[in-house]
């Protein structure tokens, strides 16, 4: 095993880890400090890799840089839930406002490929009116895009990681098959199925950014289930293995370890470069243009940071919104005990889901929608949600022996945007002098009746699977989104339809921000999809000079 | 292995030389099966007596097995100061707010009972920290620092999760274990794999132990 | 309750499969005894007889996996992997016999065959049926397999064919009131093309990720298409046919091959065979493409001899 990614930097000397084999390079063109390159990007998640891999591919010369290590998945990704936070953004963050909300291992990636490194790989789309949620669904805010568009992003991103999802798809207008078949199911999603079948409502094996057949060098899943500690298969298609290796066959530098301080603009409001600290050295990359994508918290928090005489309230904010509706979807859970033994650590963890209430628009008293999926939790992550019960000592124990009987079904559910949830500035500092982020959440009235309305259906699907003691876990989120939202109007949003900054006009932003509305799916094929959109939008402007 | 679980006879170290292993995590296991040995670096002297205390009864360990050094792999983390990401603006830092915890357990013990936490029987310990759960304390050591808050997001996240960190817990809940590059084929309802653990259902718990003895 | 195997029950499993289907590779390749001259009906009986006990070879092989994997959890289970080991040894003996009569032992075998083939198809039609999503894709995929009961069928059907072409009272052996080789033919075919939507819908679970995975659900069509056409148009030579034939003959033993280098390819390759044996592709699977074009090639020979 080599030296620890996290000592110096592997991508230097105009090599990069090959993630496929172990202990393996590939070649990595690299760009000088003083070459003003076409993009710099920040962030190499779903959001920042998609678009350097798209850029490099279209000619483009891009740097991409991101705070995180470089890890080669095959030898250093343990079957260890307490190691492997090495994954994870462990930064101090505060998190105050009536609901404050967990990051780390839940929603924050600190590595080369982002949380698509420890992400569950649910793959879904948007209901196609959720881009027009305000003048067809009567809430939030409207997407400047069609969903027609985005559809056809959509289907290029599965292609690209060749989703395994079922030959068709119950809920939503007619998509194209998906590249791979849908994984075996384990117990626990067809409890979730059982429950459906008996409330009349239809489910689906989940569609999951991981292989159920082999992929070039990639192995397809072994249902070992740490899925969310990182997979050491290479089964699961994160960026760190599909867009990072296609960025680096097409040209792009990736600069791991590389933690991105400050945009630096000019008086003519254009972005001029990226200061970054790598190897203990403060340095500064020039650059044409500038792609901020660190996700919903990072993101605001850079352009917070690189506030400058003409920017004081942080670049990209004149409309005040940068920071503000910050989203999350909640993620609320009922367990109960079977009499069968489930045995959930086996398989990813939401092999089955329904999409029911998502499109259905009768019986809620409440806008947006969710979706639920069967559950596999390992122990720590176990254990700690009965800490989050209240429960320790002999009762804990005793409820501990019943891990491999547990069963439960969690929502992936739509909260609104409001303005007064926010990411601010805080006094503290990190370790590289940074002031951390100041995360504000509260729910409102309509996320507690979408709550109540998804735990009481949940229990009657899991009592009719035939649970018992069921018990809820009410407190859980997941996934950020809004703190940098698209729109078609500038005193109204941060970023036009191609995602670039009304104010600055060479600066853009590519992640979970710009969403104006979150859904009741996972995010991470929606930012995919915008990313490829992006980049052919950059192709586009730039064809017409218009860069 | 302990009267108080299903799976007797099983250990997950059984399989640490079997393709569900592999180097990597060998290493890291290896490394945390060490925690036995380690000499207190941030909660020493008294704050490590009130610390071990507070550990037996967050996670009661039975008698017939070598204790999970419960204590001593929080000390580590505390040592190498693994935050989580986040932290309740509520609360100090990670090190910081288990110095005052540690503090004001003892604190709220003596002005409870005239003798140190670490001094009390079980069931004066259980019931002081049902008071601490419920917030139903207010001595001046906890500086601020809300104590129910202090017990839901420090004392039962931390010490849950690295008791269940350990391998002595995973055989304990018949957990499979580490899973690379063996993962799993029998996924449907009571169907285990040869490397998994047995549960013993009543009257068969013979059956279980010797299956349990050969799980690979 | 978990299953009461071990790691030891399982190699035995594993292994008694794979010797099975190594001794019906051997029996199928086997020409026949020296110092007999055969008639042209017991030459293709014993071509049955050696097809019979290949494709019992590849159901004894799976069936003995499969179920091992379901943890023989219904006593039934043991019947398919039984049968499989009996008509396995049926063929042997028959593959060997060059005496113009039936045998009753090896003729109540096949026909038990037949009759285990039919249940197991319930089970595992009711197997999928009980299952949340009922008659769906997934479980096509991933439930029971259909297509596995009726490869008994399959060779139990061989086998007595085998036995009724070789006691032909008259000089043309007929089977089911036709001709032998038309009644074989048509046999093959059809058994040659469930076959191929057995490796039509496992391949689709593959997502056809191997450019050779579309080898098996395009040859042996053409080929049952041929054999078919010779079984039902007036005799003549067929060299087309015999060719594809021949071509499918060779592919059962080239899957072999690529599952075996598929096994390999997966995450811990064969060091972590307990695993990937069961979710890599099937080892004893494409022999049967083999098995049924060496029946095949039979009912060709005795088309060409009208009969």
């Amino acid at each position: 095993m080599c030296a620890d990614a996290r000592e110096r930097p592997r991508g230097a000397h105009g090599r990069a880890p090959d993630v496929f084999r172990r202990g393996g390079w590939v070649p990595m063109r690299e760009y000088d400090d003083r070459d003003a390159v076409d993009f710099a990007i920040v962030g190499t998640g779903a959001g920042g890799a998609t678009l350097a891999c798209r850029l490099a591919e279209l000619g483009f010369r891009v740097v991409a840089f991101d705070a995180g290590a470089w890890w080669r998945p095959l030898e250093e990704f343990a079957s260890d839930e307490e190691h492997q936070a090495k994954l994870y953004w462990t930064d101090d963050r505060l998190c105050d406002g009536a609901d404050p909300v967990r990051l780390g291992s839940n929603n924050s990636g600190k590595a080369v490929g982002g949380s698509t490194v420890h992400f569950a790989m649910v793959s879904l789309r948007f209901r196609p009116e959720w881009f027009k949620a305000r003048s067809q669904l009567g809430y939030g805010a409207d997407w400047p895009l069609d969903w027609r568009e985005m559809w056809r992003y959509y289907a290029r991103v599965e292609r690209a990681l060749r989703i395994a999802g079922p030959v068709r798809y119950p809920w939503g207008p007619h998509r194209g098959r998906y590249p791979y078949r849908a994984h075996e199911l384990n117990e626990a999603a067809l409890v979730l199925a059982r429950g459906a079948e008996a409330l009349g409502i239809r489910w689906t094996p989940t569609p999951l950014a991981t292989l159920s057949a082999p992929r070039g060098p990639a192995h397809p899943c072994v249902y070992r289930g740490f899925c969310v500690s990182g997979c050491a298969t290479n089964a699961k298609q994160s960026a760190l293995v599909t867009w990072i290796p296609r960025a680096l066959a097409a040209g792009a530098e990736i600069r791991d370890l590389a933690m991105v301080g400050r945009v630096a603009v000019d008086g003519a409001d254009r972005a001029t470069g990226v200061e970054y600290l790598r190897e203990g050295r403060w340095r500064f990359q020039r650059a044409r243009n500038v792609v901020v994508a660190g996700y919903a918290v990072e993101t605001p928090r850079l352009l917070l940071l690189s506030a400058t005489g003409r920017h004081p309230q942080g670049l990209a904010n004149s409309s005040g919104l940068l920071g503000r509706y910050f989203t999350v979807h909640a993620n609320q859970a009922v367990w109960g005990t079977m009499d069968d033994e489930i045995r959930s650590y086996k398989g990813p963890p939401s092999l089955a889901i329904t999409e029911h209430w998502n499109y259905a628009d009768e019986g809620k008293d409440f806008f947006g929608g969710y979706c639920y999926m069967s559950q596999g939790p390992l122990p720590v992550v176990w254990a700690v949600t009965q800490g989050g019960r209240g429960l320790w000592g002999k009762p804990l124990r005793a409820e501990m022996q019943k891990y491999n009987h547990q069963a439960g079904l969690k929502i992936v559910g739509e909260t609104l945007p409001q303005a007064d949830n926010r990411v601010t500035l805080a006094d503290t500092k990190d370790a590289y002098g940074l002031p951390v982020a100041r995360v504000t959440h509260a729910y409102c009235d309509n996320d507690r009746r979408l709550i109540a309305h998804s735990m009481d259906f949940m229990s009657r699907a899991l009592a009719a699977a035939g649970a018992r003691d069921l018990w809820r876990e009410t407190d859980d989120t997941c996934h950020m989104a809004g703190t940098a939202r698209m729109g078609d109007d500038p005193h109204c949003s941060v970023v036009d339809a191609d995602c670039r900054s009304w104010d600055i006009r060479n600066l853009w932003i590519c992640d979970g921000s710009v969403f104006p509305t979150v859904g009741g799916v996972n995010p991470s094929l929606t930012i995919q999809a915008l990313a490829l959109r992006t980049a052919d939008r950059i192709a586009a402007l730039a064809g017409r000079g218009e860069l | 292995m302990s009267a108080d679980t299903r799976y007797r006879g099983y250990d997950v170290l059984d399989k640490r030389d079997t393709p569900s292993w592999d180097a990597v995590t060998r290493a890291v296991i290896d490394e945390r099966l060490t925690a036995a040995d380690h000499l207190p670096q941030v909660a020493t002297g008294a704050a490590w007596r009130v610390l071990r205390a507070l550990c037996t009864c967050i996670v009661p360990q039975p008698a017939d097995r070598p204790a999970v050094p419960l204590a001593a792999l929080l000390d580590r983390r505390l040592a190498a100061n693994r935050g989580d990401g986040f932290r309740d603006a509520r609360l100090p830092p990670l090190r910081e707010a288990w110095r005052i915890g540690l503090d004001a357990l003892d604190a709220e013990s003596r002005h409870g009972h005239g003798r140190g936490f670490a001094d009390l029987d079980d069931e004066a310990r259980i019931d002081l920290l049902h008071r601490v759960q419920h917030g139903a304390c207010a001595d001046p050591a906890w500086r601020g620092m809300p104590p129910a808050l202090f017990f839901s997001h420090r004392v039962l996240p931390d010490l849950l999760s690295a008791y269940y960190a350990h391998p002595q817990a995973w055989s304990e809940i018949g957990f499979g274990g580490p899973a690379n590059p063996r993962g799993y084929v029998r996924m449907v309802a009571n169907r285990r794999d040869p490397w998994e653990p047995v549960e013993a259902r009543p009257g068969e718990e013979a059956r279980a132990y010797r299956e349990n003895r050969r799980v690979r | 309750m978990g299953t009461h195997s071990g790691h030891g029950r399982l190699g035995a499993g594993v292994t008694a499969g794979v010797a099975g289907l190594a001794l019906a590779a051997w029996l199928s390749g086997r020409r026949a005894a020296r110092g007999t001259a055969s008639t042209e009906p017991v030459r293709a009986a014993r071509a049955c007889h050696r097809s019979s006990a290949l494709l019992a070879g590849s159901v004894l092989a799976d069936s003995a996996m499969e179920h091992e994997r379901g943890a023989y959890a219904n006593p039934a289970m043991y019947v398919p992997p039984l049968m499989a080991a009996l008509v396995l040894l049926a063929g042997a003996h028959g593959g060997g016999d060059a005496r113009p009569q039936r045998h009753r032992v090896r003729h109540a075998v096949y026909g038990g065959a037949m009759a285990t083939g039919v249940a197991g198809t319930g089970f595992h039609l009711y197997n999928i049926l009980k299952r949340p999503g009922r008659w769906s894709w997934h479980n096509l995929f991933h439930a029971a397999p259909l297509g596995a009961p009726m490869a008994l069928l399959l060779a139990g059907g061989l086998g007595l064919a085998a036995e009724r072409v070789r006691h032909g009272r008259t000089r043309v052996p007929r089977l089911l009131g036709r001709p032998a080789g038309q009644a074989l033919g048509l046999l093959v075919g059809a058994g040659l093309l469930g076959t191929t939507g057995e490796a039509a819908l496992l391949h689709f679970r593959g997502a056809f990720q191997h450019r050779a995975m579309v080898l098996p659900v395009s040859l042996p069509p053409l080929a049952a298409a041929a054999l078919l056409h010779a079984a039902v148009a007036p005799p003549t030579r067929r060299p087309l046919a015999r060719w594809l034939l021949r071509l499918v003959r060779l592919l059962g033993w080239l899957g072999m091959a690529f599952h075996t280098r598929g096994i390999a390819r997966r995450q811990g390759g064969w060091r972590n065979w307990s695993q990937n044996l069961f979710a890599g592709p099937p080892l004893p699977a494409p022999p049967s493409f083999s098995a049924l074009a060496v029946a095949g090639l039979a009912a060709l020979r005795l088309r060409e001899k009208r009969a």
